[in-house]
C-alpha cells in the first residue's frame, strides 16, 4: 500500500465520511458521453471521451490547466456553442437522447442542465429579480408561484436568513461567497436535472468555500452534480466519483475514495500525489 | 542646487510644464470666451445712465441726449483728412458711440462723436427713457399726457418737482393700464381667434378632402357649413370684443420733448415700459435689470428680433434636441445591436463600422443638402401626395419644419450613438451574458434582459454625445426647418397639439441673423452675446440632464468588479 503513504496530503477523515459501498456499475446514469471530439479550430481539445455521469451523485473532475475539464463540462449545456471556432463531433446523452442532435432546442437544455461558474455573475438586478429571472424567463406570471419558488430556491441554497430582510436590494451588494450561493439558487431556481458546477469556489474564501461544499452536499438529494475543481481536497471531500483527465484525455474515473486511495493509473497517481500540475 | 538642462530634462519636469500648460491655455481660452459673452451679453439689460450734452462742431451747436456705448481711439490725421477741425498736437482723439435713440425724429439710433466736441455734460434726473414697440427708443423728456385727445396732466420744466412727478405717476398707470389691454388683445388674437382660424383652415380642408373624394352625401357638407357659421359667430362676437379693447388701448397719449427741443406726441398703446434711469436708485436698477432678462427669456422678439425676448428659439431649440433624442436613439442601438451582437463580424461589417465612423466626419451643410432633397423634398412631398391631398397645392410635410429638422439632425448624430453603444455593447462581461444563457435565456432575451440594461449608460453618453453636436448645429437647419421668426410655438393648445410640420426658430440661427441679417446692427449685438449665452446654457442644461440620467442609470447598473 504504498499509495496510502504517499497521500497523506488527502483529508482521509472527510473520505471516509460516507460508508457506503459505491460502484459506478449499480448507478442509474443520467449523462452518457460517447467518443466526444472537441476542436478549437485546428487544435483538438478533448480526443474522444467515453463516460457516463450517475445520477445524484457527484460527479468531480480534476486534472492540471489545461487538461479539458472546463471544456468538457462546458459541452454538457452545449455553451461550447458561443465559441465560434469550436468543432465538436461524438453524442453526450441525457436520458437517453443526444444533445446536439439538430432538433434539440438549446435553451430547453441549458435550464434542464444549469451552469455555476467559477467567478459569481450576479445580473445587476435585485436579489429577488436574480433567483427569479429564470422563471420569468420560461413565461412564469404567476406572483405567489414566483414568491414561493425564489424562497425555496434560496432556502436550498442556504442563502435566505441572510438575505429574507433585503431581497429586493441589489445583489451586488452581497459578499463573494453570498454572490456565487445565489448564483447557485438561481440556478436551481428553474429545476435542473443536472447542475454544473465549474470552479464554483475558487475565487471565494476559506468560509464561504466551506458553505459551497456544504451545500453540494445537500444539493446531491436533489440534483446530478458536476464539478471541477483544482482543488483536490475539495474533490475527494465533495464528490462521490472523480474522473482524472490529462490532455484532453479521460486517464481514470472511478470512485473517489479508491481514486485517490488506489489510483490504478500511473499519471493519476502522479497528479495526486502532486509530481505534476 | 544646479541641475544640468539633460538633467531637467530627463527628470521629466519639462513634459510636466508643457502639459500643464496647455491645460491652463485651454482653461483660459473656455473661462475667456465664456465671460467675453456673458460680460457682453448681460450687461446689454443693465439701465445705464442717461447723458445730455451740446456737440459743438463749426460753431454749430446741437443737443443730444443717450447712453454712452462705446469709446475708441482715432488717429487725429484720418479726422483731418475728412475734414474736421482738429486741434494741432493731437494725435489720437476719442470717439464715443451714443445711443441716442428717437429713430422717429432724427433718423438713426446711433451716433459716432468726437468726445472733445461735447460740452455741458450733465445727468437729468427727469430725461426719460421709453421703450417703444415700433422706431426704438425714446429719450427726452415727458411734457403731457393726454386721454382721448385731451390733457390730463402737463408740466413744462426740467427739474424733479412734484408736479412732475404727479405727471410721471399718472403716464406709468397709464401705460400698466395699455399693457394689461395689450395682454387681453394678444390673448383673443393669438389663443382664441388663433383657435377658430386652425379650426376654419381644418373644415376647409376636410370639405376639399370630401370634394376631392367625390362623396356626394350633401349632410355632411351641410354639417361643415354648420360648424363654419358657429365659428363665424364666435369670430364675429370675438372681433367686436377686440375692437373695443383696441379703441380702449389706444385711448392714451403723451407728448414728449426731446434734447433737440422738438415735441412729439406717441401712443402710450406704443410703449412697453419708461423709466428715468438717473432717477433710479442701485435697488430699482437691479430690479428693472432682472425684468429685462426675464422679459429675454420669456417673451417673443420685437422689431425685426433686435427688441423683446427670445423665447420661441429657445422652446425651439430644446424642443428639436428633444425630438431628435427620441428619434436617434432606438435607430441608433438597434443599428448598434445589430453591428455588435448579430452581424458576422468580417470584412463587410468592419467596413460598414468604418462607413459609419466617417459619417461623422461629413460636414453637417451636406447633411443639409440630403434633408432637404431626400426628406422634405422627397419623403415630404409623397406624404403630402398620400395623406394630405386636400391641402395641395399648399405643402404640409412638403416644406421645410421642424420634423424634418429633427430627422436630419438624428442622422447626423446616429454614427456618435453607434459608436458609443457598441462601446458599452462590448463592455459588458462575458460572465453575465453566459449567466444569462446558462438559465436558459435565449440570446434575445439575454439581451433584452441583462446586456442592453446594462449598456443603458453607455447609450446615454451617446445620446449625451449627440445632444452635445446637434444643439449648436445651425448649417443643415437653415436648409430643413429654421426661420427667422415663426408666428406660433410648435406645441400649442390645438389638436394634435405637436405640430411637426411646422417651423421654428433656433438659438442658433437667431444668433446669426440677429447679428448679420438685422437692420439694426449696433442695437443687435449685444443681443447676439446675450443669444450666445443662453445657447450656451440651454445646451449645457440639456447635457445636464442627460448626464444626471445617465449617472443615474450607472449607479443601477453598476458594473460587476470583476
Amino acid at each position: 500500500m504504498t499509495s496510502e503513504a504517499k497521500t497523506h496530503a488527502i483529508d482521509i477523515s472527510a473520505m471516509q465520511r460516507d460508508n457506503r459501498v459505491l460502484n459506478l456499475e449499480d448507478e442509474t446514469c443520467t449523462l452518457e458521453v460517447k467518443d466526444l471530439r472537441l476542436a478549437y479550430g485546428e487544435k483538438e481539445a478533448l480526443h474522444g471521451i467515453d463516460m457516463k455521469i450517475p445520477k445524484n451523485r457527484v460527479t468531480a473532475f480534476i486534472g492540471p490547466s489545461g487538461c479539458g475539464k472546463s471544456t468538457l463540462l462546458r459541452c454538457f449545456n452545449r455553451m461550447n456553442d458561443l465559441v465560434d471556432s469550436c468543432n465538436i463531433t461524438g453524442q453526450i446523452l441525457l436520458d437517453e437522447s443526444n444533445i446536439y442532435d439538430r432538433s434539440v432546442d438549446v435553451a430547453e437544455l441549458r435550464r434542464r442542465v444549469g451552469m455555476v461558474f467559477q467567478k459569481p455573475n450576479p445580473f445587476p438586478k435585485s436579489i429577488y429579480e436574480n433567483v427569479a429571472y429564470g422563471l420569468r424567463i420560461q413565461g412564469v406570471k404567476k406572483k405567489r408561484v414566483i414568491d414561493e419558488t425564489v424562497e425555496w430556491a434560496l432556502k436550498s441554497a442556504a442563502l435566505w436568513d441572510e438575505v429574507k430582510d433585503r431581497l429586493h436590494e441589489s445583489a451586488l451588494g452581497m459578499s463573494g461567497g453570498q454572490q456565487q450561493r445565489l448564483v447557485i439558487a438561481r440556478t436551481i431556481a428553474v429545476k435542473p436535472e443536472v447542475l454544473l458546477l465549474d470552479e464554483p469556489a475558487s475565487a471565494l474564501d476559506p468560509i464561504s468555500t466551506l458553505k459551497i461544499e456544504e451545500l453540494i452536499h445537500e444539493l446531491k438529494k436533489d440534483f446530478t452534480i458536476v464539478i471541477v475543481t483544482h482543488n483536490m481536497q475539495q474533490a475527494a471531500r465533495v464528490s462521490d466519483y472523480t474522473a482524472f483527465m490529462y490532455m484532453g484525455d479521460l486517464i481514470e474515473f472511478g470512485v473517489t475514495d479508491t481514486l485517490f486511495t488506489n489510483p490504478s493509473k500511473k499519471q493519476t497517481e502522479d497528479y495526486i500525489t502532486g509530481r505534476y500540475g | 542646487m544646479k541641475v544640468s538642462l539633460k538633467e531637467w530634462t530627463k527628470s521629466g519636469e519639462p513634459w510636466v510644464w508643457l502639459n500643464a500648460g496647455a491645460v491652463a491655455i485651454c482653461m483660459i481660452m473656455v473661462v475667456g470666451l465664456l465671460s467675453l459673452i456673458a460680460v457682453r451679453g448681460l450687461g446689454h439689460f443693465w439701465p445705464a445712465n442717461v447723458y445730455q450734452a451740446d456737440l459743438v462742431e463749426n460753431g454749430n451747436s446741437l443737443r443730444l441726449a443717450g447712453e454712452l456705448v462705446d469709446s475708441e481711439d482715432v488717429p487725429a490725421a484720418q479726422l483731418r483728412d475728412s475734414g474736421v477741425a482738429v486741434p494741432e498736437g493731437v494725435e489720437f482723439m476719442q470717439r464715443d458711440l451714443l445711443k441716442i435713440g428717437n429713430r422717429d425724429v432724427g433718423g438713426s439710433d446711433f451716433i459716432w462723436v468726437l468726445d472733445d466736441f461735447l460740452e455741458n455734460r450733465s445727468q437729468p434726473e427727469m430725461l426719460l427713457v421709453a421703450e417703444r414697440r415700433e422706431w426704438g427708443n425714446f429719450y427726452g423728456y415727458l411734457r403731457s399726457l393726454k386721454e382721448n385727445g385731451q390733457v390730463v396732466a402737463s408740466y413744462d420744466g426740467y427739474d424733479k418737482n412734484a408736479e412732475y412727478m404727479a405727471l410721471w405717476n399718472k403716464f406709468q398707470a397709464s401705460i400698466d393700464r395699455a399693457l394689461d389691454l395689450h395682454d387681453q388683445i394678444v390673448d383673443i388674437e393669438k389663443h382664441e381667434i388663433g383657435a377658430i382660424n386652425y379650426e376654419l383652415e381644418r373644415l376647409r380642408l376636410k370639405e376639399r378632402s370630401l370634394q376631392l373624394k367625390e362623396v356626394t352625401d350633401q349632410s355632411r357638407y351641410a354639417e361643415i357649413d354648420q360648424r363654419r357659421k358657429e365659428l363665424d359667430a364666435d369670430y364675429e362676437v370675438l372681433q367686436k370684443n377686440l375692437l373695443d379693447l383696441y379703441t380702449q388701448f389706444n385711448r392714451d397719449s403723451f407728448t414728449a420733448e426731446t434734447a433737440g427741443g422738438q415735441t412729439i406726441e406717441v401712443g402710450v398703446s406704443k410703449v412697453v415700459r419708461a423709466f428715468l434711469p438717473n432717477n433710479m436708485g442701485i435697488g430699482a436698477k437691479i430690479g428693472h435689470y432682472f425684468a429685462k432678462i426675464w422679459e429675454f427669456m420669456s417673451e417673443d422678439p420685437r422689431e425685426a428680433n433686435t427688441e423683446g425676448g427670445i423665447f420661441p428659439a429657445i422652446f425651439g431649440t430644446v424642443m428639436m434636441v428633444i425630438l431628435m433624442s427620441v428619434m436617434v436613439t432606438p435607430f441608433g442601438v438597434v443599428a448598434a445591436v445589430y453591428l455588435r451582437e448579430y452581424a458576422k463580424q468580417g470584412f463587410v461589417t468592419r467596413l460598414i463600422r468604418i462607413a459609419v465612423n466617417n459619417l461623422a466626419g461629413v460636414p453637417s451643410i451636406v447633411y443639409g443638402v440630403f434633408g432637404l432633397g431626400f426628406f422634405v423634398y422627397f419623403l415630404g412631398g409623397h406624404i403630402d401626395d398620400a395623406f394630405f391631398p386636400e391641402a395641395k397645392p399648399a405643402p404640409t410635410f412638403g416644406t421645410p419644419g421642424l420634423m424634418w429638422a429633427s430627422l436630419t439632425l438624428a442622422l447626423l448624430t446616429v454614427p456618435v450613438v453607434i459608436v458609443a453603444t457598441e462601446e458599452g455593447l462590448s463592455r459588458i462581461p462575458r460572465a453575465v451574458r453566459e449567466g444569462s444563457l446558462a438559465l436558459g435565456a435565449t440570446k434575445a432575451e439575454t439581451l433584452w434582459k441583462v446586456v442592453l440594461p446594462m449598456a443603458s449608460p453607455a447609450m446615454m453618453t451617446g445620446v449625451i454625445l449627440a445632444i452635445a453636436r446637434a444643439a449648436g448645429e445651425v448649417a443643415p437647419l437653415m436648409l430643413v426647418g429654421v426661420v427667422k421668426l415663426a408666428p406660433s410655438l410648435p406645441l400649442d393648445g390645438n389638436y394634435p397639439y405637436l405640430h411637426l410640420d411646422q417651423k421654428f426658430m433656433h438659438l442658433g440661427f437667431h444668433i446669426y441673423d440677429v447679428g448679420f441679417q438685422s437692420p439694426n446692427v449696433e442695437a443687435a449685438r449685444p443681443l447676439v452675446y446675450a443669444t450666445a449665452l443662453l445657447l450656451v446654457i440651454v445646451i449645457a442644461l440639456l447635457n445636464m440632464s442627460a448626464i444626471a440620467i445617465r449617472n443615474h442609470l450607472r449607479e443601477k447598473y453598476k458594473a460587476l468588479e470583476m
